[in-house]
């Protein structure tokens, strides 16, 4: 049988073997969490605790603000030592609170423990929000409000991503091996919320031993699990909707557009131990991996970790790093230091030293039309950026620059490496300020 | 090899900023990256990325082209050494002098004389061609202060070979440099033009000297004094008997006819073909729906068929092998920077190409040679083309909201 897919992609070499044959290891509290109140989609939570205040863990640190937007918790017990900007993942200092850990790790004794099927799908979704509930792929969009579609939008399907398409990456990977019972319950509880039936897992063929489990351990719940090709970016929303389904999302919609909701199966999991446990969102999976790092490995990682504390753990660095990536390798985001903590988007640390990336400067674009066959929006990227760099707004609008999702393909393949994703996202940010203004 | 990078490191001061040379940065630059891989470490996002680059793409268009040199050389010389055995003309002016010091004798059946007598028509238009299409670059880049591009390298490889081998040699050097400078550069160098730089400066010669590139008969056979019809021309005289009278089908595909030096040989551009197919440079979208559109038109006039027009009865098959089809649709319609971008619109693309290129070769009396503007044609409609390909993407994502 072939393999389902979406038209466009490519295939980077996955680099995949540094760690997916690692167990996940629990990486040690470090002495101070960094942990800011912007992590997530939407507007940032507001921080509700100040120095000396003494929090469990668990607790309520940062309110959120408006429905498009999550509360943030403290992820152990210990002393709040600072409320001041501090340097963020997304490059510049932000609103956080600086915890000194007590040894103690001790959970919130308010935190409630139920059992979901006393529960209605409100209540559900009130817990998700509560706990802090966000994609765990690495879009960190608020779960309570994806799975709020307005009443007019029939959702007929849910996706669950296990797909892990970013080169380097194998934290999604491990967890559908080692802990795919809470996997399945999240989807339960998923499909309860919903109330719907239908349910898919899509996983990359090259997860063989995920898809073979998985497979077994789901059928008599009634999810299907489905192996898709090896493609980058298969484990993108609209592309692997197409690939499930063979729906498109339309131009400027959403997946609740074609009756779908897609979450992560990290998101799954999460949302079992939200319900079942009571505890909220306050450790993740994430790989620590890359030609930089001595002893490559996937972690249970407590939110707030700096990243230095994660390369500690596993053996320091290897050679002169020459980039720090949080994320993938297409696209996770540069670094300006390794004192960052890891937040809830964070599903990988990658480190590369100097001279293994990249080292030809940019050409002129010859359009030769790589980008445009590799596009799995089947946009054109070179006409988007040439418009981007010129800062033509309204052209690139009229060539559907928003309906970019930023996947770096286009890059990728570009012969004459031309920063394109780059350029586009630029013209995005000008586009939805124009928007803003009119 | 080592010496040279010893020398280029040792001069780098002078070319870089505040240096003596620095204006002339942009040739230092291309005569480094030229030998050798430069060693900056770029920044920004996406931190993987593919293989391959413009050199590698640029490099392997010249080498697919090779074949076609080769029967630049050889059959423009075996056509003028077998027409001077027929009217015992001989070869004259500094060619000859220097022919002779060579021990050539004008023999159609030494492979060495036709060579030779090839390479001493071929090689000067190729040197004039780069020589002064080179200048403009280098002038365009020193002034805009960016790195000389190896796009050149192919369209000084393309211009000489659509040269007819009597062509002046003053003309080769206004017509690459009108395809340069007017085709490509003022528009912002390459990549920029929206039409293939070596056919503009080709369409400018045709228009402006005709004579000397189309004209006559007397233009395609580098022998004094001689008549060599193209079969095109020939066709359009007399038709298909007019045709096979002069040459075989064989004879035409394997290009021992008189004609533009490189692009006689269709086997020639087969090869050619087969290598940007096979790297993936060359779009076989627009070599298949070209010649499909070519097929097809040619097909149905054979069909229809005319009493006043010879060129219906022409067919498919004579029109694939003869004037500058194979060549125009293998190396100067796939040119990526002048040609549609989107795979859907490429298909489009190519059978524009071929249906223009024969609707021009046999209802317009004008112009016996279609494919040239019919591919300056394409260019122009090629943004136009994927623009809509974008549309009807948008549009068939809504369509597939059902599944």
């Amino acid at each position: 049988m072939s393999l389902k897919t979406f038209a466009g992609g490519l295939h980077p070499p996955d680099s995949k073997a540094y760690s997916e044959h690692k167990a996940i290891e629990i990486c040690p509290l470090p002495d101070e969490l960094v942990i800011p109140a912007a992590q997530h989609i939407g507007a940032p939570a507001e921080i509700c605790v100040s120095v000396g205040d003494l929090v469990k863990k668990g607790q309520v640190i940062a309110k959120p603000k408006g429905f498009v937007s999550v509360p943030i918790h403290a992820s152990t017990s210990g002393e709040v030592i600072a409320v001041e900007p501090r340097l963020h993942p997304m490059g510049r200092p932000l609103p956080s609170v600086v915890i000194k850990a007590d040894g103690e790790d001790q959970w919130d004794e308010s935190l409630e423990q139920n059992n979901p099927e006393n529960l209605d799908a409100e209540a559900l979704k009130k817990i998700l929000w509560n706990a802090g509930i966000v994609g765990m792929g690495g879009a960190t969009f608020p779960a309570h409000v994806k799975l709020s579609p307005p009443p007019e939008k029939k959702i007929d399907t849910l996706i669950l991503n296990g797909v892990e398409c970013e080169p380097y990456l194998t934290a999604d990977h491990r967890l559908m091996l080692e802990e795919s019972e809470r996997i399945i319950d999240g989807i339960n509880i998923l499909r309860k919320i919903l109330s719907i039936d239908t349910a898919v897992v899509g996983i990359e063929a090259n997860k063989p031993d995920a898809i073979e489990k998985l497979t077994a351990e789901c059928a008599p719940h009634n999810i299907t699990v489905m192996a898709l090709e090896v493609k980058y970016p298969q484990g993108a929303e609209k592309q692997l909707i197409d690939a499930v389904t063979g729906r498109q999302v339309p131009s400027g919609g959403l997946p609740m557009d074609c009756g779908v909701v897609v979450q992560n199966v990290g998101t799954a999991a999460a949302i079992s131990d939200a319900v079942r446990l009571g505890h909220p969102l306050v450790e993740r999976i994430a790989t620590v991996t890359g030609p930089g790092i001595k002893e490559p490995k996937n972690l249970k990682i407590t939110i707030g970790t700096p990243l230095s504390h994660l390369v500690e753990f596993c053996g320091g660095l290897e050679g002169e790093p020459g980039k720090i990536i949080m994320g993938g390798p297409m696209m996770g985001q540069t670094q300006l230091s390794l004192e960052v903590p890891a937040i809830r988007g964070t599903s990988g640390l990658l480190i590369f030293r100097k001279g293994d990336f990249s080292t030809k400067p940019a050409g002129p674009c010859i359009r030769c039309g790589r980008c445009i066959s590799v596009c799995p929006i089947h946009l054109q990227p070179t006409t988007i950026a040439t418009y981007a760099r010129l800062d033509m707004v309204d052209e690139a609008e009229n060539y559907h620059a928003l309906d970019c999702i930023e996947c770096g393909s286009c890059t990728y393949i570009c012969p004459a490496t031309l920063p394109l994703v780059q350029s586009i996202r630029h013209i995005k940010g000008g586009i939805m300020a124009k928007r803003r203004k009119s | 090899m080592k010496a040279l990078r010893n020398v280029l490191d040792k001069i780098h001061p002078l070319f870089s900023k505040g240096g003596r040379f620095e204006r002339f940065y942009p040739l230092y630059e291309a005569a480094d990256s030229f030998v050798y891989t430069p060693g900056e470490i770029t920044k920004g996002t996406t931190h993987v990325r593919d293989a391959i680059d413009l050199k590698r793409v640029m490099i392997t268009v010249v080498i697919a082209l090779l074949p076609c040199f080769f029967m630049a050389m050889w059959n423009t010389g075996y056509q003028a050494n077998a027409a001077m055995q027929l009217t015992g003309g001989s070869v004259e002016g500094w060619r000859g002098t220097l022919l002779g010091l060579l021990g050539y004798s004008a023999n159609p059946d030494s492979f060495v004389d036709n060579m030779l007598l090839g390479a001493a028509w071929f090689i000067p238009i190729y040197l004039v061609t780069n020589i002064v299409g080179g200048l403009w670059e280098a002038l365009f880049s020193i002034v805009r202060g960016h790195e000389i591009n190896e796009g050149f390298l192919v369209t000084g490889s393309l211009f000489p070979l659509i040269c007819p081998p009597t062509l002046p040699l003053w003309q080769v050097a206004l017509g690459i440099s009108f395809g340069v400078v007017l085709g490509k550069e003022i528009f912002g160098g390459t990549g920029k033009n929206f039409l293939n730089p070596a056919l503009t400066g080709r369409a400018f010669l045709f228009f402006a000297y005709p004579a000397q590139i189309s004209g006559g008969t007397s233009v395609w056979v580098a022998a004094d004094g001689l008549t060599g019809a193209t079969a095109l021309s020939a066709a359009a005289e007399g038709g298909v008997k007019a045709l096979t009278t002069m040459h075989s089908w064989f004879d035409a595909f394997l290009g021992v006819i008189p004609g533009s030096m490189g692009e006689t040989s269709t086997l020639a551009c087969l090869f050619g073909a087969a290598i940007l197919v096979f790297t993936g440079i060359g779009s076989w979208r627009i070599m298949l729906s070209g010649l499909l559109g070519a097929v097809s038109l040619s097909a149905l006039f054979l069909l229809v068929d005319s009493s006043t027009n010879p060129m219906f009865a022409l067919g498919p098959l004579w029109h694939l092998v003869i004037g500058g089809f194979a060549f125009g649709l293998v190396f100067m319609a796939t040119d990526p920077v002048s040609g549609a971008m989107t795979e859907e619109g490429q298909w489009v693309y190519g059978a524009l190409i071929g249906l223009m290129c024969i609707l021009i070769r046999v209802v317009n009396p004008a112009f016996p040679e279609g494919m040239m503007l019919a591919i300056l044609f394409g260019n122009v409609f090629a943004p136009l083309i994927d623009q809509l390909v974008l549309k009807y993407h948008i549009k068939r994502r809504l369509r597939h909201v059902e599944g």
